[in-house]
């Protein structure tokens, strides 16, 4: 039983783990807390879903199309409402994240109407319900293994392009000191856009797992998701990718435990507290830096 | 007699930066102390230090008030101007969307009490004391010559207006030692003129002034004594004659600050 | 030069005087009653954004508080409604307080997302608390607000089940607020907000404890938000947690940006054109086929908008309370005289 829970934790916490680079990376070069980052993730599904049903394109073939939607979301979304605000106070460009947010679920609302809808099944692999691994009374589905497999392999693309490549070192000088990387000729907004794009494709990506893993989309799931991604975000510690991913992992298993050993109906609930007791306590988070406000 | 201020063996560490190494002085009452040495020697780090902005790495300072000696390191910056250490920032930090008399209102606020049961019910304790606050707010920016402004928005003055306010703003916390960082920075002759008479004028209202200046003609002519500082070390320490002479200090200096001095 | 302030007199005094027409609609007392609850909220939070510049996204806990707190107590003890809003606001100022003490050290974004947290921890505890709160069945049967005189008088004692009578109630309670916020905004604790929200490090050098403000500012807020909540619960005699979600925190503060973060009276007049707007987009939004939710698509644009193009919202802060107080006045005056033969010299040499 506690490995079952353990399993399923795990396969949560990758895909909150998705969802916490893409906020841990944009206030990594912004500083801004992008709660519409939420939304993205829910359009990555919607998208997925509407590419498979009204245009008949093939499960990953419709991924794909749906990745790239949302990265350009992503970008426009900084572009329009973000860029302007750069030079603004902090408090005008959280506000305007929070709008963004709202608005980008009740767009999806009106769209898609606010029923929750099932994956079409007929689209999926038929194989993934079915059992890959049986050990004892635990086990492991295809769909399951195919999570995992797809986080990592994004987790690991992320970590090589963050890293290794000319871009991903401009993301890091720009975290560092905007302005010195500007004098160094990175050309900024360019790097924003990338790492807005970025994370969109990260977001999209979960949207698309989860929908599959549980069978369902609405316009409101990124609301919940998305705070719960920001609680591993901020459980990691806030800016450091590595830590979105162990915060996560460790989210999900904790959420996993807390539903199974505690009490259910707080499972949400978890996350929130765990976000506000590593805050108070350890607001640098597990891997970050601190952030007690110098003033 | 024991100084105002005793800074020993103060140490600040950024990282891998050591910002001030080992540096001693003091600050005499009723002295103006000029704060020199190059852009990045560590001088408004020693601000910051005092202000209790930053908490020193290793190091005392004492201060004293009113006969009796404390050890002040590490204080909050609120702690420290109710103690009677005010300061002026080098990058001016007004409250730039309130008025002239707001900003000077705000640093009545360590020296008054009403909280907000007092507010909402406007006691007459409330309402002398706010009357208290307009004239004390109106005493101090006539002082610096900004009396007539007192109504504008702050941000409506001119760069040098500015930085005057900041010193009202930092005088009406009834300081007892004065830090003052760059004040002069941005300003034309007329308005350094004035400067200088201003500071003798706070001098003469029995505040102590310490100086952090690039203009070595007017460090020159205002300070009795100067401190040097050079990549966080205190280099030189003396009167404005001594320093000038002193090979090290030129060497500091050299290429940039030596023509002025 | 007072048409402008007449006239806002004579609206006002309109719209006191409304419920007393034999002909007046129920339905445009209880919106107006509405938006008078959302005046005392959106009051209240506008402390926090608008004085300190903190983002406080979980409002409605605290309005749930206060709610749940003055249902209980009436449907238990059957307590008047008149003990209930100070014992709720102060439990508002407690949850505040413990709340913000911890997080308050932290940088905006922090809190932001501690509140939101806070909030959701709300809504949770009402909605699976069962024995407390019912959960989720919610709340009913809390008595309305009554009156009782009978010490003065036998007769005297009144039950508002009416519209009428709690339109006043909150009417004198959102004079009341209005009263306490222009009090304290031009007082030594507004001005500590102002500086605070100005520049934290030029507040801290002025003697101003940061942290101390902050957590004196939420707390204040939180009481104003459960006294809010208080009403609600009194007039509504219904409570379920789903009234307390995130929306009413996002619609509280959409009202505050409208008005103009740190303008009360602005704050006034976001909460009565958005609690209007949300009236005529429901109507609309339904003969149009679309669910009535999809309104906050339009609160989400205007936030976005004002934060972009008027940051400082719709509605200027011409007169904040500092300036019309008899100290300023007299200032005014004396800086007049000092200025005036300097005028008078220099258009002599002119
Ligand atoms: N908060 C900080 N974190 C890291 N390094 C800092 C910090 N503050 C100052 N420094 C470093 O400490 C050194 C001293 O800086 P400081 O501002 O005290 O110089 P300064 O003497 O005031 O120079 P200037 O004349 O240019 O104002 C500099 O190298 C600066 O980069
Ligand atoms: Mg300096």
């Amino acid at each position: 039983m506690l490995e079952q829970q353990l399993i399923n934790g795990l396969t949560l916490g990758l895909i909150y783990a998705l969802i916490a680079v893409g906020y841990t990376m944009v206030y990594g070069v912004i500083q801004l807390i992008n709660f519409a980052h939420g939304e993205i993730y829910m359009l990555g599904a919607f998208f997925c879903v509407t590419f498979i049903t009204a245009a008949g394109m093939p499960f990953y073939v419709a991924i794909l199309m749906a990745i790239i939607c949302c990265m350009l979301c992503g970008i426009l979304l900084d572009i329009i409402a973000y860029r302007p605000l750069r030079k603004a106070p902090r408090l005008a460009a959280l506000i305007t994240a929070i709008g963004m947010s709202i608005f980008l679920q009740n767009v999806a609302l009106i769209i898609w109407g606010s029923r929750s809808r099932p994956f079409p099944q007929g689209a999926l692999p038929p194989f993934f319900r079915e059992k890959a691994l049986v050990m004892g009374d635990i086990s492991l589905t295809w769909l399951q293994l195919f999570i995992f497999a797809v986080a990592i392999i994004m987790m690991l693309g992320l970590y090589l392009t963050i890293n290794k490549t000319r871009i991903g070192t401009a993301m890091r000088a720009l975290a560092q000191n905007k302005t010195a990387a500007s004098l160094m000729g990175i050309n900024v907004n360019y790097v924003i856009s990338f790492t807005f794009a970025l994370g969109s494709a990260m977001g999209a990506v979960a949207g698309i797992l989860v929908s599959v893993y549980y069978n369902t989309l609405y316009p409101t799931m990124g609301y919940t998701a998305g705070v719960k991604a920001f609680a591993a975000a901020v459980l990691g510690g806030i800016g450091s990718v590595p830590g979105a991913m162990v915060g996560g992992v460790v989210l999900g298993v904790a959420e996993a435990l807390g539903a199974g050993y505690v009490s259910s109906l707080y499972r949400d609930g978890v996350a929130y507290a765990v976000m506000i007791a590593v805050i108070i306590f350890r607001p640098s988070g597990i891997l970050g830096r601190s952030v007690v406000d110098k003033a | 007699m024991t100084p105002l201020l005793e800074i020993d063996g103060i140490s600040k560490r950024f990282g891998g930066l050591l910002a001030l190494t080992d540096v001693s002085f003091n600050v005499i009452e009723g002295e103006i102390l000029g704060l020199i040495g190059p852009n990045g020697a560590g001088k408004t780090t020693m601000f910051n230090c005092i202000a209790g902005v930053y908490k020193p790495t290793s190091g005392n300072l004492v201060f004293t008030r009113d006969e009796k000696s404390l050890r002040i390191n590490g204080r909050k910056p609120e702690k420290m101007t109710e103690l009677g250490i005010a300061r002026t920032f080098q990058n001016i930090r007004l409250f730039s969307a309130l008025t002239v008399l707001d900003n000077v209102r705000i640093a009545r606020h360590c020296r008054t009490t009403s909280n907000f049961f007092r507010s909402v019910l406007r006691t007459r304790f409330q309402r002398a004391e706010e009357k208290e606050i307009v004239d004390a707010s109106m005493r101090w920016l006539d002082f610096v010559g900004l009396g007539h402004h007192a109504l504008a928005d702050a941000s409506s003055l001119s760069y040098g207006d500015q930085r005057r306010l900041e010193i009202a703003r930092a005088l009406a916390t009834e300081p007892k030692l004065l830090l003052l960082d760059e004040p002069a920075a941005g300003m034309n002759p007329r308005e350094t003129r004035m400067l200088v008479d201003l500071i003798h004028a706070i001098l003469d209202a029995g505040v102590s002034v310490m100086l952090i200046e690039h203009d070595m003609k007017l460090v020159m002519k205002i300070c009795k004594r100067l401190v040097v500082l050079d990549h966080g070390t205190l280099i030189a320490e003396g009167g404005p004659k001594e320093v000038r002479e002193n090979p090290q200090v030129i060497e500091a200096y050299l290429g940039r600050g030596a023509a002025h001095a | 030069m007072n048409i402008g302030k007449s006239l806002i007199l004579l609206i006002v005094a309109a719209v006191l005087t409304y419920p007393l027409v034999p002909q007046s609609s129920d339905y445009i007392i209880h919106v107006m009653t509405l938006a008078m609850v959302y005046m005392i909220l959106a009051m209240g939070l506008n402390i926090v954004p608008g004085f300190c510049g903190l983002l406080d996204l979980g409002y409605v806990g605290f309005y749930g508080i206060g709610a749940y707190t003055a249902g209980l107590l009436t449907i238990h003890y059957d307590m008047s409604f008149w003990v209930i809003v100070p014992l709720a606001a102060l439990n508002g100022a407690l949850w505040g307080a413990l709340l913000g003490a911890p997080t308050l050290r932290l940088t905006g974004d922090y809190f932001a997302i501690v509140t939101f947290g806070f909030s959701e921890l709300v809504v949770l505890f009402l909605t699976n608390e069962i024995w407390l709160t019912r959960g989720p069945l919610g709340l009913p049967g809390i008595q309305p607000i009554t009156v009782n005189l009978t010490w003065l008088n036998e007769a005297w004692y009144f039950q508002f089940y009416d519209k009428t009578p709690n339109f006043y109630v909150v009417a004198l309670l959102v004079g009341l607020v209005f009263f306490i916020m222009r009090r304290m905004e031009d007082s030594r604790l507004g001005r500590a907000w102002y500086a605070i929200r100005e520049d934290p490090l030029a507040a801290a050098s002025c003697g101003v404890n940061i942290l101390n403000y902050k957590v004196i500012a939420f707390a204040i807020s939180a009481a104003i938000g459960a006294v809010g909540g208080c009403f609600y619960a009194r007039w509504s005699m219904f409570l379920s947690p789903d009234m307390f979600k995130f929306w009413e925190s996002f619609l509280v503060l959409c009202m505050v940006v409208l008005g103009g973060l740190g303008n009360i009276k602005g704050a006034l007049l976001g909460a009565v054109i958005l609690v209007c707007l949300g009236e005529v987009l429901r109507e609309v939004l339904t003969s149009l086929g679309l669910p009535p939710e999809t309104r906050f698509m339009a609160y989400g644009l205007i936030m976005v908008l004002i934060m972009r193009f008027k940051p400082s919202g719709f509605f200027p802060a011409i007169a904040s309370s500092g300036r019309s107080n008899p100290l300023l006045l007299d200032l005014q005056k004396r800086l007049a005289a000092r200025n005036a033969p300097k005028d008078e010299a220099r258009d002599a040499a002119a």
